[in-house]
Formats: C-alpha cells, sequence, structure tokens
C-alpha cells in the first residue's frame, strides 16, 4: 500500500510561517548586494533610459573613447626657475625632524620628493620614542583639504594684520580690567616655546594652563606625594625581566610610544632572559594581548588587587602589611609577587587609569621591589606629560566666575575632550576674548573669537626635550601651504618679538643647549643629547590612606573603562582616513567605538552579535548612562573583556572635523568625570529593534585546532627543544612519509642574483599597526570606507590577523570523547577569561616560489622574478580574480572602484591636496585590477640602483621594505637570503623558522618564527 | 645596436724620435685626454668652445693653436684665478679680458697641476668627433623592404594588365577575322568572373584579411607618439646649443646621470650663459629675452630685478611614457652607459625636438636583449661568476639576468 508522506523541510514549514511563504519564492534570502543604483528599485523605475539607448549610449561613448584615445594629451613639464641645488627631480632628500603632539614623541626623517613630504621613518641618531601607527599617518595630516586655510574672526575670513591688531586690543584690555589672560595647552616639551610663553606671560600677566587628553595628572600627583617631586619618570621594559601591569597599555598609548620596542627586546626567547609579562585589566588591551599571563579583572575591583599584590610582596619583604579585603584573582597575583621577588631590581609594576591611590601603591611595591633607580629611572625624567588636572577645575570655575578676561587654547579642543566639555563651552561666552591656534576646525574654534591657525608640524620650525638631556629639532620639510602662522610666531608677534621663531629657536639652542656642537650639526643630525642628569629620588610617605581608598569591592556595579585605540587616540586625527581605516588591533574592526562586552554578561543582558549573509557583522544597540550622561552606543562582544565590566573608546564623535572624521562613533569623553576614565555605576539598557552595522576585517576569531598558521610552544619547551611546536610536517605518499617540499610539480627558479625573503617573528609583533600605515603610505594603497569593507573589499596589503586561543583542543576532545559537531562548535569559541591566549600575525603576499597565483592568470599578469618576488603588472591585468581565488592566502586585492577618481570615496586619493601624498615612484592602481604587496620593489630596485651608480655590492640592512623600516619592535626582518652573512638568512635557519600552511608548498619567500610564551 | 668611431682629428706630426716612445707616452696621455675630457666638460664647455673653428660663446673659443701663445705658468694661474692676475696688472691678462667684455672667468682654485694639464692636454688635442650610429630602427627597414616588394608588384600588375590587353585586342582582331562578336576587355572579364565565383569570394577574403591586418597595424600605432614634435614656448634650437656650440647634454640635463629624471633645465642654468649672450638675431634676442622675462633679468643693465615675480616655463614634454612604466634614466645613462642619442636619435640635428623612438615595449625589450651587462661594475662583478658557468661564457645580456620582468619596470 503507497502511503502517501509529506516531508518538510523545517518547522518553519511544518507551522505554514507566511513569512516562509514569501521567501520560498525568492531564490535569495536578502537583495543581493548589487551596485548601488542597481539595488535602489525606486531610481530604476524612475530612469526612463530603455535598453535600446542604453546600448546607443555604450556604442557612442565606446567609439568617443577609441577616438579619444588616439590623440594623446598634452603634457607640460615644468621646471624651477631657480633650482634649490640640493633637489634633484625624481630623487627624495630626507630631513631630520621630529614629532611631538602631546601624546607621542619620534625622533623623524621625512621623506621629501619633489619639496613634498611623503613618508616618514625612524631617525636611527635617536634611541628615544617611536614611531606609532598615529605617527606615521600624521603625514596625511599635512594634506587634509579641511585645514584652516587663513585666520578667521568670529568665523569669517581675515586677515593676519587685523586680526593681531584685535587680540592685542583684547589682550592689553584684560589686563587693565585685572581680568586673567590664560594660555590653555597641551603638555609642551619644546624648551624654545617655553620661553616664548615665559616672556609671553610676563607682557600680559598670564597663566599657562597645562591638561593632557589623556591624563595622567594622577600619576604625577602620587609621584609628588611619594618622591616630593611632580615628575615622572623613564622606564626601563629592556631590563625588565618580570612585568606586571595593572591596566598598563604601555604598549599602545601608556606615556610613551617607545616601550613598546624596549618591551620587545626583551620578548626574544634567546634573550637572557626573555621577560615575563603578567596584565591585570578590564579591557583587552594591545598590552594584555601581548603578556603571558592575563588576568581580567572587574575595573572596581583592580585597587583591592593591587592592595593584594602589595601585601603579598611586603610580607615576602618583611614590611608592614596593610588591612583588604580578599581579592578574588589570589593565585594568580600569588604566582606574579614569586616571580616579582625572584626578580629583584629586574623587576617593573606598572599601572594605567587616572588614580592617584592606585600610583602610590605602585610606587611603593616598586620601592619594596628595589626598581628605583633600577628600571625606574628619574635621574633621567620624561617631560611627555605634565598636565595638571586641578588647574583646568580652578580655570573653569574662574571663567564661569568672569575671572578670565583673555583665554587662547593652544593645541587644546577643551569643547570636545574635557568631560565638562558643554559646560566650558558655555563658560567660554564668558571670557571676552577668545582664541585658539587650532590648524582644523574643531568642536572648540566653533566658539572662539579669533582663529589664528597653526602651522603643520611639517611646515614648522621647533624643538623639543622629551626627556632629561635629550633635546631634538623640528624643522619645515615644505612650505607652508596655507596662509596660516606657527602658533609661536603668532604669541611672539603679541609679545612684540616680532614673528621669527626659526631665528629664536635658534639663538636659544646656540645660548643654552649646544655645547661645542655646531647648530647645522644638530640640525642636520634631528637630535642632540648632553650629559644632563636629574636628581634621583626615593620614596618616603605613607600608603595607608591609599590602600584604605582602594580596598572597597562593589560586584554589583557595572563598570565603564575609557580607553583610547592605537589608531585613533585622543581623537585629534579622527579626520585621518588611514587611521580611521585601521583596524583595531583587538576587535579588528573599523570606522567605529562600541562598547566592548565579555561574552558570559552579553548573555546575562541578552546582547548580541551577528554575521549576516554578506560576511559583516551586526551588533545590537544599548542606551549606556553613567553619572546622568546616556549615550547610544553599539556593542561589540569581546572575548578577554572582565565581566560586569564595559569599555568604550575615546576620540570618536567629533564634529565638523571634515569629510572622514565626522560623525564617526560617539564622544567618550562625555561620560568621563574629572579626568578619570574608569567609571563605576553604569547602567545598560537595550535599544529594540535597533541594529548597528559593523565593518570588521577579521570575523573568524580561533584557529579551529589547525596547527600549521600559528605555531606556538612555551619557553620550557622551546629551551629544552628549540623546534618544539614546529616539528617537520611530512605527508604520506606511497614512498612513505615525505616532507612536503619533497613533492612538487614545479621546477625551480633560477637564483643567482638576490632573493629577497622577510621573516615575521610572532614573539616580536605586539599588533600595534604601524607596519600597515607605512604600506599605505609607502604604496598608494587606497581607502575605501566602511560601507566597502563591510563588504570585505578592504585593501590592505598587509593585515595583521588576531587569534583568539580556543578552551576546545584536538587532545581534549579525545580525552572528554566529545563528538565531532560538538568539538568544532566549541572550537568557535574563544577562551574564557584567564586562559585566553591572544596571537598577532601579520600577513602580507608571501610571495611564493611555487605561486599558485601564477598558473592560473590566464594572461601573464603576475609572474615570478628571479629575485624570489611575485610580480603583479597591473597594465596587465584584466581583473579575472582567478589569483585571488587560487591564493591560499588571501592576500590579493581587488580595485572594485577608480578609488582616486571617484567622488564615492571622498578621502584623500580624490582631491588635489590629498593626491600631494602619494608616492611618484608606485603607479596608482585603477578599477578592474588585482593588487597585492610587492615587498616594496621600488626600494630594491632603489637601492640596487644606488650600488650599480656607486658600483659596489649592496651592504648589509640596506634593502627594506616600508614595514620593515615601520616596525621597530624588530618583529620584521627583511634581506637577501644568498647572502649568508644577512640578518634574514640566520633567521631562515633558526629552528623556530617555518612558512605558512607548509603542507601546500608553496615555497614562500616569508617566513614565520613560532611564537613562544614564557609559561609554566 | 650603436657604436661609435673616434677620428683623430689633425694630430700633429710625431717625429721620428717621438715614434720610438710612441706606445709608452699613448699610454699616459690617452689616460690624461680622458680625464682632462671630464674636467672640461663639466667645467669649461658651457663658455669655451673646443675645436677648430675657435667660435667665441662666453669666452674665446679653443683650438689646438689658442694656447699657444700664452706659458703653461700663465694659464695655470689664469685658470686659477684670473682676476687676480688682472689685479696684478698682467698685460695679457687685461687685454684678455677687454676683448670678452669684461666678462669675469670664474675662478677654478681647486684644480691641481695634473688637473691642468689633462685640461690642456685634451684641449690640445681636440675633441674626437663622435659620430653616434644612430639605431638603425628595424621598422625602418622593413619599410624600406616592403617599398621595394610594392615596386616589383605594382610593376608585374601593370605588365600582366598590359598582356591580357594585348591578349584581348588579339582575340578580338581574330573574331573580327572570323566574323564573329567582339567584347572588350572589361565585358569579358566581367563574363570570366561570372562563370568562376570561387574567384569572387577568394578575392573578397582576401580584401577582409588586407583590411584586417591594416587595422591590426593601425591599433598598434594608438599612443606611439613616434614623431611628436610639439611647438615649444620657446623656440630653443638643439642644434645650436648641443650641435654647434658642443654643448654637453648633462650640462643642462643634469638629472640624467642622477635620477629617473633627466630633467629640463631651470632657467638659472640657461642665464649661466645667457648672462652674457642676449642673441644676435632678432628672433634669438627675441627667445632669450623669454628667459629673462621667466627670471627676471634686465638686459640693459645686465642685473637680476630685486623682488621680481618669477614665472616658470611651460615647456611640453616630448618624451611621455604612461604611468604605468617606470623608466629610470640614472640606470640606463650611468650604469649601462646608453648614450643619449641612442633614444633620442640625433639630438644635436633637430632644431625643433622630436620623438624619435617608438618608446615601445618592444622597442625597450629588444635593447635589453641585445645589451651587455657590465661586469666589471663591482655590484655585478660577485654575481657575475654563477653566469659564466651557466651560460657557458657569452656575454650577459640585460635579459639574462632578469631584465625582461614585468616587475622589474611595472609596479
Amino acid at each position: 500500500m503507497a502511503t502517501k508522506k509529506t516531508y518538510f523541510q523545517g518547522l518553519g514549514e511544518l507551522a505554514n510561517n507566511p513569512e516562509l511563504e514569501q521567501l520560498q519564492h525568492k531564490e535569495f534570502a536578502e537583495k543581493l548586494p548589487t551596485e548601488a543604483f542597481l539595488g535602489d528599485e525606486e531610481k530604476l523605475s524612475e530612469s526612463s533610459t530603455s535598453r535600446r539607448d542604453f546600448l546607443k549610449f555604450l556604442g557612442f561613448s565606446t567609439a568617443a573613447a577609441s577616438l579619444a584615445a588616439c590623440e594623446a594629451p598634452v603634457q607640460k613639464v615644468i621646471p624651477f626657475v631657480v633650482k634649490p641645488e640640493e633637489t634633484i627631480a625624481g630623487n627624495a632628500n630626507w630631513y631630520a625632524s621630529s614629532f611631538y603632539d602631546g601624546n607621542d614623541y619620534a625622533s623623524l626623517l621625512v621623506k621629501n620628493r619633489e619639496g613634498r613630504p611623503i613618508f616618514l621613518k625612524a631617525n636611527d641618531l635617536s634611541k628615544e620614542g617611536g614611531i606609532t601607527a598615529r605617527v606615521q599617518a600624521s603625514v596625511l595630516n599635512l594634506y587634509d583639504s579641511s585645514r584652516l586655510k587663513e585666520p578667521t574672526a568670529k568665523g569669517q575670513k581675515t586677515s593676519w594684520r587685523k586680526a593681531d591688531r584685535a587680540i592685542v586690543k583684547g589682550l592689553n584690555a584684560a589686563k587693565s580690567s585685572g581680568k586673567q589672560v590664560v594660555l590653555l595647552s597641551s603638555s609642551i616639551v619644546s624648551p624654545s616655546t617655553k620661553a616664548v610663553i615665559k616672556e609671553f606671560a610676563s607682557k600680559y600677566g598670564a597663566k599657562h594652563v597645562t591638561y593632557d587628553a589623556l591624563s595622567v595628572s594622577a600619576m604625577l600627583d602620587a609621584n609628588k606625594e611619594s618622591f616630593g617631586v611632580r615628575a615622572l619618570p623613564t622606564y626601563h621594559f629592556d631590563k625588565a625581566d618580570v612585568v606586571v601591569s595593572f591596566a598598563a597599555d604601555f604598549i599602545g598609548d601608556w606615556l610613551d610610544s617607545g616601550h613598546g620596542k624596549d618591551y620587545a627586546a626583551k620578548r626574544n626567547p634567546n634573550a637572557s632572559p626573555m621577560s615575563r609579562h603578567y596584565q591585570f585589566e578590564s579591557n583587552l588591551s594591545l598590552t594584555g594581548a601581548n603578556a603571558d599571563y592575563r588576568t581580567p579583572v572587574k575595573a572596581s575591583e583592580l585597587g583591592v588587587a593591587l592592595v593584594t599584590l602589595y601585601n603579598l610582596v611586603a610580607k615576602k619583604a618583611g614590611a608592614k602589611l596593610v588591612n583588604t579585603p580578599a581579592s578574588g584573582y589570589n593565585t594568580q597575583l600569588q604566582k606574579a609577587a614569586n616571580d616579582l621577588w625572584d626578580a629583584k631590581g629586574k623587576s617593573l609594576v606598572v599601572a594605567g587609569g587616572n588614580d592617584k591611590n592606585i600610583h602610590t601603591v605602585v610606587n611603593a611595591i616598586n620601592d619594596l621591589l628595589d626598581n628605583m633607580g633600577k628600571t625606574i629611572d628619574f635621574k633621567k625624567r620624561s617631560y611627555l606629560k605634565q598636565g595638571n588636572d586641578a588647574d583646568v577645575a580652578t580655570l573653569l570655575n574662574d571663567m564661569k566666575a568672569g575671572k578670565v578676561g583673555a583665554l587662547i587654547a593652544y593645541n587644546a579642543n577643551p569643547v570636545y575632550n574635557l568631560a565638562e566639555g558643554a559646560d566650558f563651552a558655555e563658560a567660554l561666552s564668558k571670557v571676552d576674548l577668545s582664541v585658539s591656534f587650532a590648524s582644523k576646525n574643531d568642536e572648540t574654534t566653533s566658539l572662539v573669537d579669533y582663529v589664528c591657525p597653526d602651522h603643520n608640524y611639517l611646515e614648522s620650525w621647533g624643538d623639543a626635550n622629551p626627556y632629561t638631556g635629550v633635546y631634538a629639532l623640528v624643522q619645515p620639510t615644505i612650505n607652508p601651504l596655507f596662509n596660516t602662522r606657527q602658533a609661536q610666531a603668532s604669541l611672539m608677534s603679541w609679545t612684540g618679538l616680532g614673528d621669527d621663531f626659526y631665528s629664536y629657536v635658534k639663538t636659544y639652542w646656540n645660548r643654552y643647549v649646544l655645547g661645542s656642537t655646531s647648530w647645522n650639526t644638530a640640525l642636520h643630525d634631528g637630535v642632540y643629547t648632553s650629559k644632563a642628569t636629574e636628581r634621583s629620588l626615593t620614596r618616603r610617605g605613607s600608603i595607608v590612606s591609599a590602600t584604605k581608598a582602594l580596598s572597597k569591592l562593589s560586584s554589583d556595579s557595572i563598570d565603564l573603562v575609557l580607553y583610547s585605540k592605537t589608531g585613533i587616540g585622543s581623537g585629534e586625527y579622527a579626520n585621518n582616513p588611514w587611521l580611521q581605516e585601521l583596524p583595531d588591533p583587538i576587535s579588528k574592526t573599523t570606522w567605529d567605538n562600541y562598547l566592548t562586552v565579555s561574552p558570559r554578561f552579553a548573555k546575562e543582558l541578552g546582547l548580541n552579535n551577528e554575521y549576516v549573509s554578506n560576511g559583516a557583522l551586526n551588533g545590537d544597540v544599548v542606551d549606556l548612562t553613567v553619572g546622568g550622561t546616556t549615550l547610544r552606543v553599539p556593542v561589540l562582544i569581546q572575548p578577554g573583556q572582565a565581566y560586569k565590566t564595559v569599555g568604550l573608546a575615546l576620540g570618536y564623535g567629533r564634529q565638523g572635523v571634515g569629510k572622514a572624521g565626522d560623525g564617526v562613533g560617539v564622544n567618550a569623553f562625555a561620560l568621563a568625570s574629572d579626568f578619570n576614565t574608569t567609571l563605576s555605576n553604569a547602567s545598560l539598557s537595550k535599544v529594540e529593534g535597533e541594529v548597528h552595522e559593523f565593518a570588521c576585517t577579521q570575523l573568524h576569531h580561533t584557529m579551529m585546532g589547525r596547527d600549521r598558521i600559528v605555531k606556538e610552544t612555551t619557553l620550557d619547551a622551546y629551551q629544552q627543544d628549540p623546534r618544539s611546536g614546529n616539528e617537520q610536517m611530512m605527508l604520506e605518499t606511497h614512498k612513505g612519509p615525505l616532507e612536503p617540499e619533497k613533492i612538487t610539480l614545479w621546477e625551480e627558479h633560477d637564483r643567482d642574483v638576490h632573493w629577497w625573503n622577510l621573516s615575521v617573528d610572532l614573539n616580536g609583533c605586539t599588533g600595534c599597526g604601524a607596519c600597515v600605515i607605512a604600506c599605505h603610505a609607502e604604496n598608494n594603497v587606497p581607502v575605501v570606507g566602511k560601507e566597502e569593507i563591510r563588504r570585505s573589499r578592504d585593501m590592505h596589503w598587509l593585515r595583521i590577523d588576531r587569534y583568539y586561543s580556543s578552551d576546545m583542543t584536538e587532545e581534549r576532545a579525545e580525552e572528554e570523547e566529545v563528538s565531532t559537531i560538538d568539538k568544532y562548535l566549541a572550537m568557535e569559541v574563544a577562551s574564557e577569561a584567564e586562559s585566553l591566549e591572544v596571537v598577532f600575525q601579520p600577513v602580507m603576499c608571501q610571495h611564493c616560489n611555487h605561486a599558485p597565483c601564477e598558473t592560473v592568470c590566464p594572461v601573464a599578469a603576475t609572474t615570478h622574478s628571479r629575485e624570489g618576488l611575485n610580480h603583479m603588472t597591473y597594465n596587465r591585468c584584466v581583473g579575472t580574480r582567478y589569483c585571488a581565488n587560487n591564493c591560499p592566502y588571501k592576500v590579493r586585492r581587488f580595485n572594485w572602484f577608480n578609488y582616486s577618481e571617484n567622488d564615492q570615496f571622498d578621502f584623500y586619493m580624490n582631491d588635489d591636496l590629498g593626491k600631494m601624498v602619494l608616492n611618484p615612484d608606485v603607479v596608482v592602481r585603477s578599477r578592474g585590477v588585482m593588487e597585492k604587496c610587492s615587498m616594496c620593489i621600488q626600494m630594491l630596485q632603489k637601492v640596487k640602483l644606488d650600488a650599480k651608480k656607486d658600483g659596489r655590492k649592496l651592504r648589509a640592512g640596506e634593502a627594506q621594505t616600508a614595514c620593515s623600516i615601520a616596525c621597530d619592535t624588530g618583529a620584521l626582518t627583511f634581506g637577501d637570503v644568498l647572502d649568508e652573512k644577512s640578518e634574514v638568512y640566520t633567521e631562515s635557519k633558526s629552528p623556530r623558522a617555518y612558512h605558512l600552511l607548509e603542507e601546500l608548498n608553496t615555497q614562500p619567500s616569508v617566513w614565520y618564527q613560532t611564537k613562544v610564551r614564557n609559561k609554566g | 645596436m650603436t657604436s661609435q668611431h673616434c677620428k683623430s682629428n689633425g694630430r700633429k706630426r710625431l717625429s721620428l724620435f717621438a715614434l720610438l716612445f710612441f706606445t709608452t707616452i699613448q699610454l699616459g696621455f690617452a689616460q690624461s685626454i680622458e680625464l682632462g675630457e671630464e674636467l672640461f666638460s663639466s667645467n669649461c664647455a658651457s663658455c669655451h668652445y673646443l675645436g677648430p673653428e675657435s667660435k667665441k660663446l662666453i669666452g674665446p673659443g679653443l683650438a689646438d693653436h689658442t694656447l699657444e701663445e700664452y706659458t703653461t705658468e700663465w694659464l695655470y694661474s689664469w685658470i686659477r684665478n684670473s682676476a687676480e692676475l688682472i689685479a696684478s696688472g698682467d698685460e695679457a691678462a687685461i687685454a684678455v679680458y677687454e676683448e670678452y667684455n669684461k666678462s669675469a672667468m670664474p675662478a677654478f682654485p681647486y684644480f691641481s697641476d695634473e688637473d691642468l694639464d689633462n685640461v690642456l692636454a685634451y684641449i690640445e688635442q681636440g675633441p674626437a668627433e663622435v659620430v653616434v650610429d644612430v639605431a638603425e630602427v628595424g621598422v625602418d627597414g622593413e619599410a624600406s623592404a616592403t617599398s621595394n616588394t610594392m615596386v616589383v608588384l605594382v610593376a608585374a600588375l601593370v605588365m600582366l594588365l598590359l598582356f591580357a590587353f594585348v591578349l584581348a585586342r588579339i582575340k578580338n582582331v581574330l573574331k573580327e577575322i572570323k566574323g564573329q562578336e567582339t567584347s572588350s576587355l572589361l565585358e569579358s572579364a566581367l563574363i570570366w568572373l561570372k562563370q568562376t565565383p570561387i574567384v569572387i569570394a577568394l578575392f573578397c577574403i582576401f580584401m577582409l584579411l588586407y583590411a584586417l591586418g591594416g587595422a591590426w597595424d593601425g591599433l598598434l600605432t594608438v599612443g606611439v607618439q613616434k614623431g611628436y614634435q610639439p611647438e615649444q614656448p620657446i623656440a630653443f634650437s638643439h642644434k645650436i646649443h648641443a650641435g654647434e656650440n658642443g654643448v654637453d647634454c648633462n650640462y643642462c640635463h643634469s638629472g640624467a646621470r642622477h635620477s629617473k629624471s633627466a630633467g629640463v633645465p631651470s632657467a638659472n642654468v640657461c642665464m649661466n650663459c645667457h648672462t652674457y649672450i642676449a642673441g644676435e638675431s632678432e628672433s634669438g634676442k627675441e627667445e632669450i629675452a623669454k628667459i629673462y622675462d621667466a627670471i627676471g633679468f634686465d638686459p640693459e643693465s645686465r642685473t637680476y630685478i630685486e623682488g621680481y615675480e618669477q614665472k616658470p616655463i611651460e615647456w611640453i614634454r616630448v618624451h611621455n611614457l604612461p604611468d604605468l612604466a617606470y623608466f629610470n634614466h640614472s640606470q640606463h645613462v650611468n650604469v649601462a652607459g646608453v648614450e643619449c642619442q641612442t633614444c633620442h636619435g640625433p639630438i644635436e640635428e633637430m632644431e625643433v625636438v622630436e620623438q624619435y623612438s617608438s618608446l615601445t615595449m618592444g622597442w625597450c625589450i629588444d635593447c635589453h636583449r641585445e645589451h651587455k651587462v657590465d661586469t666589471a661594475n663591482a655590484y655585478y662583478h660577485d654575481l657575475s661568476e654563477n653566469w659564466v658557468e651557466k651560460y657557458h661564457g657569452e656575454d650577459i645580456s640585460v635579459d639574462k639576468i632578469g631584465g625582461l620582468e614585468c616587475g622589474k619596470c611595472h609596479y
């Protein structure tokens, strides 16, 4: 008997769901992401163009294009009238200069082509500071089309003469009426500028108030209490065998951009010894991601954890203990305390945040550990942060009381980055004369009377004294682009000192700084070091009140920790599209700030992140309320985030700063209170029905049990067997097990000139992203914007993959007899809490010597060179994208648009000013071609040519790529592997060296070095 | 592709005695002349013409006999510092100074005795007459071959037609004699074609192929600007400067040895000579005045105008490579030692510069296949040891060491 069974495809069909019914009639569940025009149905139906018309247009334009192509356009060549002697068109000049913006300090060499600065690299003569992604990107700020082009008075254009007259009048009026004249600035390290300010102050009786957007005022105050001097020491991470950090993101934005490279020097497994790094923090920071032991701690419990560590160390030192509640992180703290005590005098405890009590206790711990004068150096002090929060509070009160007659904002945007920004804006109206030196429109310039735009630092003269005994010069590398004037020159002219700041700096240096060294030598070198030292300091004072204040636990409260990202920082460069598109090293999200919530907490609150059909990420939105201020923010579920603590990045939500930065994210400064970025008693409420669209460059979080991509081991295992974690892979064949490289279809290439190799040390890479920006600058990599990133059309030639560990492993699955499906489901989930490990892996074109891309290109547009490079010939490419499909590393990028000529991509490449940053030695790719890392072949060709012209062999280390230059942690080593004396040859022979996906036997020219964690 | 022939020019007769020592002297002599030439072209050539005609530029023209009237010591002190010599009241020095409108010769105090000897030796010998056999471009050769065939073909065709005509006349005469109906040549041809459609078909196919071939050749010339000869804002003549006055190419296009672009000289380089030379003919004066206008020079008072707003000269670029191709002059001029004329043609004969070579990729590659790498250069030297074995001692041309790889020029 035949039965008539009905099979249902799912429960929805059984329930006869009407939505499903509708969906069944469509081929795709969602509208296909075709072009914007075709996607817009309304526009499409409005259009009167018929198919016939379309074909006519097509035919006509093809004919017109072919006709036009027959006649080449007339090009002009316009030489100098009087050529500067050192300039040769087509060759670059390098000038030494320095960068300091109130946050990062770096000594630079500026590459100048035909009078345009286009690339920055570290000055080898200086050991201090470091080129971060932000410093690297600062060259683009010069060519920002939204820069102010002339002085303005109440928003109207004016001349310098008129503005000067009015301002001097205003200043005199303020002085004679007995009101205050205040100069509000970020930290200033320039001695000449300070001298100018002093003269200005004495003329008008002015007060100088300093504050830092990312304030460490509390640390300075704590040092005053502990050591008697309000000063910052320099920290020697390169001398510390054990580092314990309490939420100090010292690889990111903590005090000094030079810490990363010092820290990395001790992270080499062959260092004696390799340092061990503990991190206790709430948000997963860049520093935490690099730690050997990382403990997520609820923000309000960090104080108790710190005091507990104090007690543990004090017990060993035989010092008096203090009372504190029991910390929930005793095991990890005990371990850290043991290691610290064993490395007495060679350890370092640091803390982030702006809480005086925390820093007081940290000082006491370091003192117990005998670190003062060893890893913490007060003889050489850091002047990079000098802000005083209390002065700002006083100023605000004085302004409200109408006691301030004139206010000048220099490198300061208080309306945006003060928590009391709104108050400040209101109080500003009570000031008779307000002036800003901002070189771009910002939240403050729209409210002041006069804007006297400052030069960009690449157009300015200046100097810096960032540390005791260290001096640096700033020299202009381009003529001012607009009718702007250096802030110091403005102050000088209002003080009656003329407006020649160059002479002022030179005189100052000859008189006070330079000994027997000549000015020209100092200017050439960019830096000058004297033997001056400050006196060393000893700790005194008590920690009783500090520990008492810290010893409070509030497990009910939801805490909020505001942090700054490596790209955007405090938001000063929010209009820099390179930085906006630089993926956050941890979340891999671009063009956004968001609330980071731990997976467990998100589950409790019912907050979700989901992947949509095109592979992009959507997130729920919440209303975040702290201290009466509410912000609507998207939620990003972040592994490693402490439970019940949420994080939000500063520096977003800028208004009126330009086309790239406007309206990206929300301003988190508004939530801070009194410069404190760690806040309690936050509340979250989910906004129903609202979904936020993220643009992430990486959505897979774990390795899923693959062990051929990231290889890692522990220090103990490495010391016993240097090949640990990097065992030779064997493939089973009918001839028995063979090494993958023994099985090949390809013929070998000639290798008789050079063979360029790059080695990537996973221990050295901190994930900071400076290399990504350097690659942008050197290779004219376009910015594509948030929408395109969401479509996975990012153009980065060099990406940094970030992987989390997973609690589920093959071994564990076998042991616990977990089913295959469950195993893989669990493998997809990043580890919880303490067991979370993070690894950063820079991936660029691997320049395979058996390249899968080369074999499939139908037009031979990608070919192999005998120098071991995989060439990509743009003019030959017809855009089949077969190569990208066949690339196992997914490093090829397709130009979906003509980014340099398309107004849809209005970032920098489509305007005349922004185009000035382009490297003239690298072609700007057009639509429809594939592009990828060339290992900076233009730089290789150049050094080879230099050697040929001089009739000599290549020098060691002469050949470099933009990324290897930018990497100051030594993670990227480049060179000729045929030269047995080269560093990269040694690296390629290291027992840690491996190739990505070696089973494919693509024989890349890029090596990776096994990650070694100091655990065990 | 290129070859150079050096012809010695009016060398003095050597006595028998000198001949005995010829070999040894010649060795030392050749070396110093080479150095002298280098010094001369970079320091003296912009003001002094060297050659038998003794032409005046800014300073006196120099021929082998010009310097005979002065002693070597006098020449030493004159070249090192002429102003000092004039100030010392030396009569011969004052006479030269007066003769050349009191234009002072720059001092060269850094020249060693040896340098000066070399320069003087070079002057005495006179310039080597450089005959550059400009690249015989294959296309031209082919063109002449094609035209030869065409003449033969046309002649054959004419002969055939004539033959057919004669035959038709004979046939008609015979027909007339026989009393049959006659037809003209055209009529009979049409009748024949009607009877044999295969001929029409073949003819059509031939014509189609011919047209396609023509179109293909035409397309290959798209974007090729060979022969491009735009009018420049200043009617600058390379024939006068490089040809007649023998100014070294590198004197103005100084970037060629150092940089990717040879560079168009800035107006101040022009002024090195044109401070003194304002032109003789009416049109010459007019053109030179354009330089003065650009830089702000008053030819009357021979001074630069203070605070003058300078106007850059907007030259029209003749040689345009597309952005996608990277070309570096210094690689070719400095490292490979390619003569300017190899690519730019007989530039010293051009009144108005035109693009001489096609600048197509095929043209680049042809040269890369033939040009030998200079393995004496220390950069190549060690590397070349591998190549000797690999290429069995053949000459190492650029293509053998990767000179045809795409990425070398396209990035």
